[in-house]
């Protein structure tokens, strides 16, 4: 059975991903041409390459369509309700190195924890005529941390695909959640992290689908174990 | 309208709730989803189905009734009080049991006698029940907010301090935290390096001159002062903050709220166990109680059977719309809800409505109902 490992197609990632599987002994070569979204691995005729986007390569994992996957952590547990049933996080692989933060304006004073920023949900409504409203891309991450760790039910979250850190200043949103690292556009944007308001410390993970057939495949613990090696 | 999938006993149902004198009212089932988010958290987000308009407005799957009933009534302005009766589909995902099933239930809206509407809707929900599962022992398990906030208040907690606690009512875990902190004087509140230069600067003392400051600060960063909270609104708030880091319970007030906590007895012993836990304590929760008084006696002037209702003092539900009484409904000896309710009396005003309307109303699951049904038949 072939086992299909899927990358980042461009940037730092795919260049950091490719160093650290080359490393580990397993070359990758573009099938066709440079920008080809196949590969293959020299020596290794068992395993094929799939270069897609890294939120599609969450995607992926978990439905399966994929066995291993390298992407950043806040994918995969964003995109996988059960991420940890779902999937296996191999290895932690080094770069990519991405904070989920809640962060509030600099002006806030009176807010430094999430036990702080409980108190304002909660008067919110009557002082304000609505919900808090946080701006993110992060609805999954956002609602296991606000309402399963810190027991804040009363806010809304406002979808924010793109200079999310950008919602407080323009009204259309109080507060954020978004990836930093290092803490710099919240900074420029008048944004402070809370003390407790760190969700997830992301970084690119070697992540695999946990499929029944990798129970006896030799090839799967050999990948797991070359890559491990190789940091 | 003769569904196939509905309860065999839907009819009886129905007649059950036109003899206790209310208003049959239908919802659509497809409802915009704002309100439904907006009343109960982002968390409710998970459990609905939500889809989309064509024109992007966020609509959902009737989750529950209550919410489209206060909706319908405040758009249609009918009069009050008015008490409304409901049975139809809901759909939600849940862990157990199929995401579509059928809810019904009674919302009494604007019922100025409070005792009274409560008890009829405790005493009406036994009587559905009891007419359903002939022969069979209801547990009823009722718990009071009101009560809960007069014990915190009577306590001498500081605002801040009550409304945390208020907040986590019906939140076990979250409460016993929160008092854990009151009582542990370790975790003081965190303040940033921003407010020791405030301190320093002496302009923790003059709300006002830290308003103009809060407010120059904002204009200066771009940041609007009326969008999201006014600079008063923070200034306000780190004074109420400094209040709760220098809050600590003595132990005997600690021991009293957890003692309030543990209550757990027959609802006909309550008033005056109560009674004697003021007197014993020392809080001056009177006019709470009364009012706790009041509902007992209505129910039982109202006739339901006080002997199947235990009062549990921790008994609440985290939802910042419901203010006092709250109940469930079990078989004995079984754990599935059969019937949930409790008064609600600010939901109307966050709906929209111009004047404040007093409610209270509860829900059967219906298909619990069936099962329970089924397995009473079978034995």
């Amino acid at each position: 059975m072939t086992i299909t490992i899927a990358l980042p197609s461009k940037g730092r990632m795919k260049d950091d991903a490719s160093a650290i599987f080359e490393r580990a002994g397993m070359k990758i070569v573009a099938v066709g041409n440079d920008r080809s979204y196949r590969g293959r691995v020299e020596g290794w005729d068992d395993v094929e390459i799939a270069f897609l986007s890294a939120s599609e390569i969450s995607r992926e994992i978990g439905s399966g369509a994929v066995d291993f996957g390298v992407t950043g952590e806040d994918l995969v547990r964003e995109g996988l309700a059960d991420a940890d049933a779902r999937v296996e996080f191999c290895a932690r692989l080094g770069f990519g190195h991405a904070d989920v933060v809640v962060a509030v304006p600099e002006v806030w004073y009176d807010v430094d924890t999430m036990a702080d920023l409980g108190d304002v949900a909660a008067d919110f409504r009557a002082r304000h005529g609505r919900r808090l409203a946080i701006a993110t891309k992060y609805w999954r991450l956002t609602q296991q941390f606000f309402s399963g760790s810190h027991g804040i039910q009363l806010y809304r979250i406002v979808e924010s695909l793109g200079a999310t850190e950008g919602a407080p200043a323009s009204g259309s949103a109080d507060i954020i959640v978004d990836i930093t690292s290092t803490g710099s556009t919240l900074k420029a944007n008048h944004l402070k992290i809370l003390s407790d308001g760190v969700i997830l410390r992301s970084e690119a993970c070697l992540v695999r689908a946990r499929k029944a057939d990798h129970q006896d495949n030799p090839v799967v613990d050999r990948i797991m174990a070359a890559v491990r090696a190789a940091l | 309208m003769p569904l196939i999938n509905l309860p065999a006993f839907a009819g009886d149902l129905l007649a059950d709730f036109e003899r206790m004198e209310t208003l049959r009212v239908d919802t659509p089932v497809i409802q915009p989803a704002e309100p439904f988010l907006d009343m109960a958290g982002e968390d409710l987000r998970r459990r609905i189905f939500l889809t989309q308009s064509e024109t992007g407005e966020s609509l959902c799957l009737r989750p529950e009734f209550t919410i489209p009933v206060c909706l319908r009534h405040i758009e249609t302005a009918t009069g009050t009080p008015q008490r409304y009766a409901y049975l139809g589909e809901v759909f939600r995902q849940r862990r157990e049991g199929s995401s579509e099933f059928y809810q019904a239930g009674i919302e009494d809206l604007g019922e100025r006698d409070t005792a009274r509407a409560d008890a009829r809707a405790v005493g009406d929900a036994m009587q559905v029940l009891a007419n359903r599962l002939p022969g069979r022992r209801l547990k009823v398990t009722l718990g009071d907010q009101s009560v809960f906030e007069a014990v915190i208040a009577a306590c001498g907690l500081p605002a801040g301090w009550q409304k945390r606690l208020i907040h986590a009512f019906g939140e076990p875990k979250q409460l016993q935290k929160l008092l854990a902190e009151l009582a542990d004087p370790k975790s003081a509140g965190v303040f940033g390096h921003e407010v020791e230069r405030l301190a320093i600067m002496g302009m923790l003392e003059d709300e006002d001159r830290l308003v103009a400051l809060i407010g120059q600060t904002m204009e200066a960063t771009g940041y609007s002062t009326n969008a999201s909270r006014s600079p008063r609104d923070i200034a306000r708030r780190l004074k109420e903050k400094m209040g709760l880091a220098n809050t600590r319970l003595d132990k005997a007030t600690l021991a009293v709220m957890r003692e309030f906590l543990t209550l757990d007895l027959p609802l006909a012993d309550a008033p005056a166990a109560l009674f004697r836990f003021a007197a014993k304590s020392g809080l001056k929760i009177e006019a709470a109680l009364s009012l706790f008084d009041a509902r007992v006696a209505a129910l039982s002037r109202a006739g339901a059977d006080i002997g199947l209702i235990r009062y549990r003092a921790a008994f609440g539900r985290p939802l910042d719309y419901y203010t006092g009484l709250v109940f469930e409904i079990e078989v004995e000896g079984e754990a599935a809800v059969l019937a949930g309710g409790g008064r609600f009396d600010r939901l109307l005003t966050l709906l929209g409505a111009r004047e404040h309307i007093p409610a209270v109303g509860f829900s059967l699951w219906l298909d619990r109902i069936e099962q329970a049904v089924a397995a009473g038949g079978a034995k």
